[in-house]
């Protein structure tokens, strides 16, 4: 830290200044998070009619509820698969964009386009192109019928929520890794060709381990954000179904408690979200962290 | 220097223009199906060439839908989100930092927290605390004990009562709870030298004068690279807007589009009605990209740091 006669003194004038956001983030940060773990130990009726101490009896209604285990089971398949889709994608896109070649001007300006373009509203339109009758897969269907049925295929709605979370993913990741890639020095290149290291051996020897901690830093921010993103795709593209196939555990958090006024439930089901989320950021950094030497 | 790199220049290309296309299809396929009309989506399925009928789908928009007031409403949140993040969160960050104060790191960690756990995971609290206010006031009142004794006295406890829903205000609030903001300017404040602080103060700057002749000339580029990020963020959202406005008269163009979908009532939806509405709603922040694309890029990876 630097010397204290490098800051100002005043004892009131900083608290005002923290004051207006510290009052937003206790309010509409803290309170509710709060409130969760309130709730999830209290039975709550809907339409406040009083609540009543049940200890972890909601927890206990939760945890035997095959439907929780169901949307968990999926919200774990489409973290992997998506998260690691949306990094490794924007990754080989990063690569190839960071080369002098005519297309990369153009491709670093195009692929930041998403970051515009809300979750819901490509939901939207991924919801026309994939459309089984009228989308770019009709043909398909003309050919060997049902072969495409998102409306019917809980396999072909996932892929497509896939498909869409990588296109809105793309910007963010893309960003983050080529400016990784630029930031290594160029006589390192140059060390290596001179070591005889053409350019593909380049990117795995060079490249790769040197934007590790972009990498590894990308894949903790996609976890969490695959897992919270997702509802504007699912509600916009496939509602939850075919059969539920797509109702992801924040999805089923929303309608429990929107739709089936079951404010203990949504509650118990968001603290176990928010520890799941919590415990993932902090075993990623106590694990994957160490191994990634962080000094060039 | 000089080496015969024709085979990974050649690949590269390809994924390039791969990436490309995965990006700009199903915009282009939104615009092509949003120029025809609903009869010939109908026959003919997706198409790759315009028709003609754009300017007609979108006045259907215009007269049809309450896209044009909700898209002033985006534009409300947008703007409110963007400007009252990167006020809030530079005064704090000045505070953070320049400041000899004992509880920084505590503000710090406790602000730094909310960056775990995003508005989506706990938005059915959030939504309670929303429709009141007040209700953690009425909690503490409760837990001090303090409601016992005035009921004692009065005959009733205090419950006090302040919603917030479906107004822009409370579209808005909820998003700026949030500490990317204090992050990326403490980041910024901390790279600048000490001696700038020196030198101000040796000219008796106080800390009004500090903050407005040095600290934000020198800040405009992170202003602005957060200003993008913070509007960008606030006219896509979509799970808080869809639960905090009950009526569409207060829904952003987001959730109005959204809502342009039938709920599956066996008819084909009118598709070039809402190609359209994708393609208008999403005109203004992708103009923004276009534009302001230098800012973005570095706020984006301000935010990393």
């Amino acid at each position: 830290m630097t010397s204290d006669s490098a800051r100002f003194g005043h004892r009131w004038l900083p608290i005002l200044l923290v004051l207006p956001l510290m009052i937003l983030i206790l309010l509409f940060f803290y309170a509710p998070v709060i409130q969760a773990f309130y709730w999830s130990f209290f039975l709550e009726q809907p339409f406040g009619g009083g609540s009543q101490f049940v200890g972890f009896d909601n927890f206990s209604r939760v945890l035997a509820d095959p439907e929780f285990w169901r949307a968990t089971w999926r919200t774990l398949i489409f973290m992997v698969t998506a998260s690691a889709l949306a990094v490794v994608l924007p990754l080989v896109l990063a690569i190839a964009a960071d080369r002098q070649i005519r297309l990369s001007p153009v491709a670093r300006n195009v692929l930041v386009w998403p970051k515009g373009v809300a979750g819901a509203s490509i939901g939207v339109v991924f919801a026309f192109i994939f459309n089984p009758f009228v989308g770019i897969l009709a043909p398909l269907n003309n050919w060997f019928p049902g072969l495409w049925a998102p409306g019917l295929d809980g396999v072909d709605a996932f892929i497509t929520l896939i498909v869409a979370h990588v296109w809105s993913g793309i910007p963010f990741n893309f960003v983050i890794l080529l400016a990784g890639l630029r930031a290594v020095p160029h006589t390192l290149y140059q060390a290596a060709a001179l070591d005889g290291a053409g350019p593909w051996r380049r990117i795995r020897d060079l490249q790769l381990p040197l934007i590790a901690p972009q990498l590894f830093l990308t894949l903790v921010l996609e976890f969490t954000e695959s897992i919270t993103s997702v509802f504007a795709l699912i509600d916009t593209i496939t509602k939850g179904g075919p059969g539920g196939a797509t109702t992801l555990l924040v999805y089923k958090i929303y309608a429990d408690g929107f739709r089936g006024y079951d404010l203990s439930g949504a509650s118990t089901q968001t603290v176990m979200l928010m520890i799941f989320v919590v415990l993932l950021a902090g075993c990623q950094f106590a694990f994957l962290g160490r191994r990634i030497n962080y000094e060039r | 220097m000089i080496e015969n790199a024709r085979s990974i220049n050649i690949a590269a290309s390809v994924i390039l223009a791969i990436g490309i296309v995965y990006i700009l299809g199903p915009l282009y396929l939104a615009l092509t199906t949003a120029s025809h009309s609903y009869q010939e989506t109908l026959q003919n399925g997706l198409t790759w060439l315009p028709g003609d009928d754009l300017a007609d789908n979108i006045r259907r928009l215009w007269v049809e839908t309450r896209i044009p007031q909700q898209m002033a409403n985006s534009l409300i949140v947008a703007l409110g989100n963007a400007a009252l993040t990167c006020v809030l969160s530079f005064l704090t960050a000045y505070a953070l930092v320049w400041f000899r104060i004992r509880w920084a790191s505590v503000v710090f960690a406790l602000i730094l927290a909310t960056i775990m756990l995003p508005l989506d995971i706990r938005v059915i609290t959030t939504y309670q605390v929303a429709a009141n206010i007040l209700s953690p006031v009425n909690a503490l009142l409760d837990l001090t004990g303090l409601n016992s004794l005035i009921s004692r006295f009065f005959g009733a406890p205090v419950q006090l009562e302040l919603s917030i829903l479906d107004t822009h205000i409370g579209l808005i609030v909820p998003l700026v709870a949030h500490g990317t903001g204090t992050f990326l300017f403490r980041q910024f404040f901390l790279t600048l030298p000490r001696d700038l602080f020196k030198a101000a103060r040796m000219d008796g700057a106080g800390p009004l004068r500090f903050i407005w002749d040095i600290l934000l000339p020198l800040s405009r580029t992170s202003v602005a690279a957060l200003f993008v990020l913070t509007f960008l963020s606030g006219w896509t959202q979509y799970l808080w807007p869809l639960v905090g406005a009950s009526t569409p008269e207060m829904q952003t163009a987001v959730v109005g589009l959204a809502r342009l979908m039938p709920d599956n009532d066996g008819r084909m939806p009118d598709f070039p009605l809402m190609m359209a509405g994708a393609v208008i709603v999403s005109l203004i922040p992708l103009l923004m990209i276009a534009l302001l694309q230098r800012f973005l890029v570095r706020g984006l990876v301000l935010t990393e740091k």
